[in-house]
């Protein structure tokens, strides 16, 4: 009996597993198919690919962490996606009207702003699920973006927003060396600060929280407005990598954000939503991709591996968590 | 179809119907192309991306495919993976300015960069529809079609992103300033580019309610057809026969809308997707062979003005029968 519990459990552990497992097998397989992607200039490539999904999945992850990891009931914010758009076009469009940088990205950040705090206040004031909440908070954001920008592409060429882009400091790209700035600094706040381990506290488990005297509502509050400035950065990147805002990036921007993030969970050991898990989740999903496209899968496969590969992930993940 | 339309298609198909024989000494042996193209979901780039990597093939080249999902900026990231690649060229099919430093950073890596429907400085050439004669005419034909008084309203997104949208919809323009009885409706629609017919629809549903029977003479959509399916939806459900429409790009979806009996969708200006991205294919060859190639090379294209010409051309272009 003992030795069929101890081989039932060695199986689910290997369940747990096999994400990593996956994942490292499918990048071998891409490293030994596709030419040059085994090099530096690659993995810069994949970095620089990913820098606006790894913002929002920051963002996201904050959201999650405050709010509780249940997609359903749980913290999400889908509007962070549309806040870059946004910040994006609002820039895009004051700096084509002459106005100076600072100044539009000053208004680009109230515009955010705004929508994190309508999140917050949706969310625990009126108590509106946040699923859906940011769901129209999304489409909503967009249609403003729409009437700031008319739905039309605008060009960028501001030296300091395509520097993001071209610039090196010290051999790095200036645009990854933002983010990893970023991205440390909320992995700070959120891992290492009291206020983050309340934060974590608060979404781990509610009651608990508020049982011992946490202010549940301020820290959800507090996530969105982090979520809402990771997308304020994020519209720059938008701008740099393009040199202007095209419209239409939110959508795919949504999608890889939510697999990301959530890909990460089932790599972290306690299979919970993380920042590194969330950064990591987007560098993979940003290599898986590039991998793919290089080898020269055919096209109209591409979308479907991708897909079935994330679905296997989260399957297992969730199999071993189940276990438990 | 006039017999001059009608010998302009069958010249069009004769001469391009096999351009693997009409150069036979043309070939891509050994050669990696790579071939971006902005989306794969719209008949119009799919068919340019078959046209191209086809031809590739049939040279004898590899193809290193890469789609952008109808997302201008991943088409454009996409780019940043055939220089990682190393292919030999790069046949980039649409997109909009994001793909500009894209283009640059592979003419600096010496990849020479062959463009459909895009003209940029950082390309040896770029194949297009006489995109000219596409404007043009598609004004002569609206403004006829409305009988040279009335108000219009445009779809036009991208004047100003795209060049060829530009010269379409500027040449559109131009030849309404010579029917001063015909008014643009300001300002002007602007579509999505990913999901154009259902965005469309409900734009066009808001202008009918602000538009009632009488006001509106005709929606032109000023760069493409897609927008024009969910127009044509829109005035099917309110039942508004008042109000004409006309399009550019004539893909087999539009030309079977416009062969209903009583369609509101009277004109159409139809491209040769296929035949474009076979011809970029095939200029890309023709730089590994040393040829000096001139920076636009212009693909026929075919008027379509109401019912029986749409059925003519329909056939006449491939896509099967209607009658």
């Amino acid at each position: 009996m003992q030795a069929d519990a101890q081989g039932r459990r060695f199986l689910l552990e290997l369940f747990g597993f096999l994400p990593v497992i996956i994942f490292a097998g499918v990048l071998v397989y891409i490293s030994f198919n596709a030419p040059n992607f085994v090099t530096l200039r690659n993995l810069e490539l994949i970095v620089m690919q990913s820098l606006p999904v790894v913002l929002v999945c920051a963002g996201l992850a904050a959201v999650v962490m405050a709010g509780g990891d249940d997609v359903v009931s749980g913290g999400i914010d889908l509007s962070i996606p549309a806040t870059a758009v946004l910040s994006a076009g609002i820039t895009a469009q004051m700096l084509s009207l002459g106005y100076p940088l600072l100044f539009c990205a000053a208004a680009a950040l109230a515009a955010s702003t705004v929508v994190g705090v309508l999140n917050a206040l949706l969310v625990t004031r009126i108590q509106m699920t946040p699923l859906l909440t940011t769901l129209a908070m999304f489409v909503a954001v967009v249609g403003a973006n729409n009437v700031v920008t008319a739905s039309r592409r605008i060009n960028v060429d501001h030296p300091w927003i395509i520097a993001l882009r071209a610039q090196d400091v010290g051999g790095v790209p200036l645009g990854i060396v933002v983010v990893a700035l970023v991205v440390a600094a909320a992995f700070f706040l959120l891992h290492q600060t009291r206020w983050g381990l309340n934060l974590q506290a608060a979404g781990g488990s509610r009651d608990a929280a508020e049982i011992s005297g946490l202010n549940v509502n301020r820290f959800i509050d507090q996530s969105f407005l982090l979520a809402a400035f990771t997308g304020f950065i994020c519209g720059f990147f938008i701008l740099a990598r393009g040199s202007g805002s095209s419209p239409g990036v939110q959508d795919n921007l949504m999608l890889e954000m939510v697999l990301a993030t959530f890909l990460g969970a089932a790599f972290s050991p306690r299979r919970v939503v993380t920042m590194w898990g969330a950064v990591l989740g987007a560098l993979l999903v940003a290599a898986i991709s590039i991998g793919f496209k290089s080898m020269g899968v055919n096209l109209f496969w591409t979308g479907l591996i991708k897909g079935s590969l994330i679905v296997l992930v989260v399957a297992f993940s969730a199999i071993s968590q189940r276990a438990r | 179809m006039s017999s001059i339309q009608k010998a302009i298609v069958a010249g069009v198909i004769a001469t391009f119907a096999a351009p693997a024989l009409a150069d036979g000494h043309l070939s891509l042996e050994g050669k990696t192309i790579g071939v971006a193209v902005v989306g794969t979901q719209h008949f119009w780039d799919r068919e340019a991306f078959n046209g191209a990597t086809s031809t590739v093939e049939e040279l004898g080249g590899t193809v290193v495919p890469v789609d952008g999902g109808r997302d201008n900026q991943v088409h454009a990231d996409n780019h940043d993976i055939l220089l990682n690649n190393g292919v030999d060229a790069v046949i980039s099919i649409l997109g909009d300015g994001a793909v500009e430093p894209k283009f640059e950073a592979l003419q600096e890596a010496g990849i020479p960069v062959f463009t459909v429907d895009h003209p940029s400085p950082f390309a040896i050439n770029n194949t297009t529809s006489d995109n000219y004669y596409m404007g043009t005419t598609i004004g002569r034909y609206m403004a006829d079609a409305i009988g040279g008084e009335g108000k219009v309203a445009v779809f036009n997104a991208f004047e100003g992103a795209l060049r060829i949208c530009g010269i379409r919809t500027g040449l559109w323009k131009y030849v309404l300033q010579d029917y001063p009885n015909i008014e643009i409706i300001q300002p002007e629609l602007a579509e999505e580019f990913a999901n154009a017919p259902e965005n469309a629809r409900i734009q066009t549903l808001d202008l009918l309610s602000q538009y009632p029977e009488g006001e509106l003479d005709a929606i032109h959509v000023g760069c493409w057809d897609q927008p024009a399916i969910g127009v044509v939806q829109a005035l099917e459900e309110t039942g508004r026969t008042d109000v004409l429409v006309t399009a550019l790009d004539g893909g087999p979806d539009t030309l079977e809308i416009m062969a209903e009996d009583g369609s509101p969708f009277v004109a159409n200006v139809a491209q040769q997707p296929n035949v474009i991205g076979s011809t970029s294919a095939m200029n890309v060859a023709r730089h590994f062979a040393g040829e000096e190639l001139l920076p636009q090379t212009y693909v026929d294209v075919v008027p379509v003005n109401g019912q029986a010409e749409a059925i003519a051309a329909y056939e006449q272009l491939g896509y099967g029968s209607l009658e």
